[in-house]
């Protein structure tokens, strides 16, 4: 291995590069883009901005009067739903033919009042209607749990206000899901029951219901982390899978690559300088894009660990198109072709739980490592996805030296 | 091995499958010969120029350069040839100087030997503009640029002076004699055979995978000239003279003698005739 052919053969990728220069352009759009992410949804704000809470961006409460239920509601959403929130009275909302009309992705909750006069109970009614996208009944459920919660509290104070010298049922110990309501549901039971049996003694027939809800350890995918981390991946593939074979096999198709091969350096010194520069690229923009997002993962070996792996991977997967196309459209439409592949076998094995196969594929074990390390949520079984990425891309460095020594500049 | 010759082919054989491009080919190239290789298109030259630059490997024969084995002294004979290809193959992005100095990088060559090639071909003024701006004939002299670099005892040319002017193909083959001058081996492929007939020492002409002549032009001249005079009487008539045939060569002397030849004229050698008898034979 010659240094000065090295030197020679990294300052002509550069050069390239620096000459053409779509591939410049495109890694400056994902460090503004990585910028943009950073400076308007930053860590902490994670939970606001424009986030999508429970399948929807925005619900609409819509009333028909402002009534004082409808005046505790608006000044009680809590900071998490608040830019999701819409107030409006009904006669404002959007209508074609005098139906209402939601935007896809949005909710609605309408609360009318009903009075005695019109109510089949005969009694005065609030009638609310949820109105969810089809086919996902639970997507406003966080707002339910909000609705519930201070309508609650709303009539609870009412009642108060109206009865200060009565003594009121207590307010329910209110958690963050519909606990309360299911406990208060089954001691109501109870107290049924009990009143059924009259006189007889005897321990409760309806035992006391404890209720928990705990997570499983896992976490929710933090949506913020996941563009970062696809922004990541992308670069490196952008490098390794993209402009690595379609540049290689550009200069095939040229025949400059065979002038290379007919001078003094070795195929091993043209494989090598490939080798270095485009994964040194792809590493670097990756590095930079996840910096930008989050400086403190710099310093963690995970994360440079795992970029190494899916670097590595990419690279032999690129090397390995670029050995066989024989031309750059070829080379692009390879990637292209592997990346649809490899994401629709990934795609069916999850959705028909096919084990083993997809373990093949440096992209399942990829971007579940560097979102661990990004998210920083990184546990045994990431070491363990982090050690088959390194195998796979182990044998794809192997499989692409060899088909390139043997028919590389052919 | 004779000390004299740079380049020994024996029993050269390449198959494509079944077909053999190259079909027992034998032939020494001289140290210091510029070797003319010609023949029609399909004859097994590109093979051969392929067995050469190592893109091929010989299915039987041996090749030896500067007697070294083409196929296991590879990387030491590398560096002791320049090819100038039939299609031309820069960095289009890049200025053809700047082509130049990354080839010279690897050849370690000093950089200053860029600019002795750039004035060699006379592509000084147009050095520093993008190749992709230049014309087939100035790409082509930056190919011969390219491959003069290193000054290497060996250079093969693929159609060196197609798609140039007057001017440029004078100065390449000027450059070409030069080369030759100072002891390289220069082995040419062309059609052109006013260029063969102008520059080459040798020339060998191959058919169908083998070599169906090798001689100096001369010789070769002298072989197919045709031996035949035209000859115009006083009446205006046209007689052809075969001079290797007794009866004829006496009747011209007839007609000299008696002064009724009012116009002689022997016939030119032509190489186009004496390719395409060659060639043609070797089909037939």
């Amino acid at each position: 291995m010659r240094w000065y052919i090295l030197q020679a053969l990294l300052h002509k990728e550069a050069a390239r590069h620096l000459a053409n220069r779509g591939g410049i352009a495109l890694a400056i759009l994902l460090v503004a883009a990585a910028v943009l992410l950073s400076v308007f949804a930053p860590p902490e704000a994670t939970a606001t901005g424009t986030t999508i809470v429970g399948g929807v961006h925005h619900c609409y409460l819509e009333y028909d009067r402002l009534t004082p239920l409808i005046q505790h509601l608006r000044t009680h959403v809590p900071p998490e739903l608040k830019s999701q929130m819409v107030f409006r009275e009904l006669a404002h909302a959007d209508t074609i033919d005098g139906v209402i009309v939601y935007p896809t992705g949005t909710g609605a909750i309408q609360i009318r009042q009903v009075q005695a006069a019109d109510s089949p109970t005969g009694r005065a009614m609030v009638h609310v209607s949820i109105w969810h996208p089809d086919g996902a009944p639970t997507a406003l459920a966080p707002y339910e749990q909000w609705l519930w919660k201070e309508m609650r509290r709303a009539y609870t104070a009412w009642a108060c206000q109206k009865l200060p010298a009565a003594v009121l049922p207590p307010l329910p110990t209110f958690d963050d899901h519909q606990n309360w309501l299911i406990r208060e549901t089954h001691q109501r039971f109870q107290e049924q029951v009990e009143a059924a049996r009259g006189e007889s003694p005897g321990p409760p027939l309806i035992p006391d219901l404890a209720l928990d809800r705990k997570g499983l350890g896992g976490k929710v995918l933090d949506v913020r982390a996941a563009i970062a981390t696809g922004m990541v991946v992308f670069a490196l593939y952008f490098a390794c899978v993209y402009l690595l074979p379609t540049l290689s096999c550009e200069e095939r198709e040229r025949g400059v690559l065979l002038a290379q091969a007919l001078s003094p350096a070795s195929p091993t010194e043209l494989l090598f300088a490939k080798f270095l520069f485009y994964p040194t690229l792809g590493l670097g923009l990756a590095a930079t894009l996840a910096g930008i997002y989050k400086p403190d993962i710099l310093s963690s070996l995970f994360f440079w660990l795992a970029l190494l792996a899916v670097g590595g991977g990419f690279l032999g997967i690129g090397m390995t198109i670029a050995a066989l196309a024989k031309t750059q459209r070829a080379a692009f439409l390879g990637g292209m072709c592997y990346l649809l592949s490899v994401s629709m076998v990934l795609l069916i094995c999850a959705t028909n739980n096919i084990p083993l196969l997809s373990n093949l594929a440096v992209e399942y074990h990829g971007p579940r490592i560097l979102h661990a390390a990004m998210s920083q949520t990184v546990d045994h079984t990431h070491w363990l996805h982090l050690m088959a990425a390194m195998g796979l891309a182990s044998l794809w460095l192997i499989a692409a030296g060899y088909i390139f020594r043997r028919r590389g500049w052919q | 091995m004779s000390a004299d010759v740079m380049i020994r082919i024996a029993g050269l054989r390449v198959l494509y499958g079944s077909f053999a491009a190259v079909d027992g080919l034998n032939l020494d190239i001289r140290r210091g010969e510029l070797f003319g290789l010609l023949g029609p298109n399909g004859a097994g030259k590109s093979t051969t120029i392929r067995v050469l630059i190592g893109q091929r490997r010989p299915t039987s024969g041996t090749v030896t350069i500067a007697e070294r084995d083409i196929v296991r002294e590879w990387s030491a004979i590398k560096p002791l040839f320049g090819y100038v290809p039939d299609r031309e193959n820069h960095f289009e992005e890049f200025t053809g100087r700047r082509n130049l100095e990354f080839f010279g990088q690897l050849y370690g060559v000093p950089r200053l030997r860029v600019a002795d090639v750039l004035k060699m071909v006379e592509l000084e003024e147009a050095a520093d503009l993008p190749v992709r701006g230049y014309s087939l004939g100035m790409r082509k002299k930056l190919l011969l640029a390219r491959a003069l670099l290193h000054e290497p005892p060996i250079l093969y040319l693929d159609e060196p002076t197609a798609n140039l002017d007057i001017h440029s193909a004078e100065v390449v083959h000027r450059i070409l004699r030069q080369r030759v001058q100072l002891g390289a081996t220069i082995i040419l492929t062309t059609h052109d055979m006013d260029e063969v007939e102008k520059i080459c020492d040798r020339v060998g002409i191959m058919c169908r995978g083998r070599l169906v002549a090798l001689d100096s032009p001369l010789a070769l001249k002298q072989q197919h000239t045709e031996r035949k005079v035209d000859v115009i009487d006083t009446r205006g008539q046209r007689w052809v003279y075969d001079l290797d045939n007794p009866t004829d060569r006496a009747q011209l002397g007839a007609l000299v003698a008696t002064g009724q030849a009012a116009s002689l004229r022997t016939r030119e050698f032509d190489f186009h005739a004496a390719f395409l008898k060659l060639t043609g034979q070797a089909f037939h």
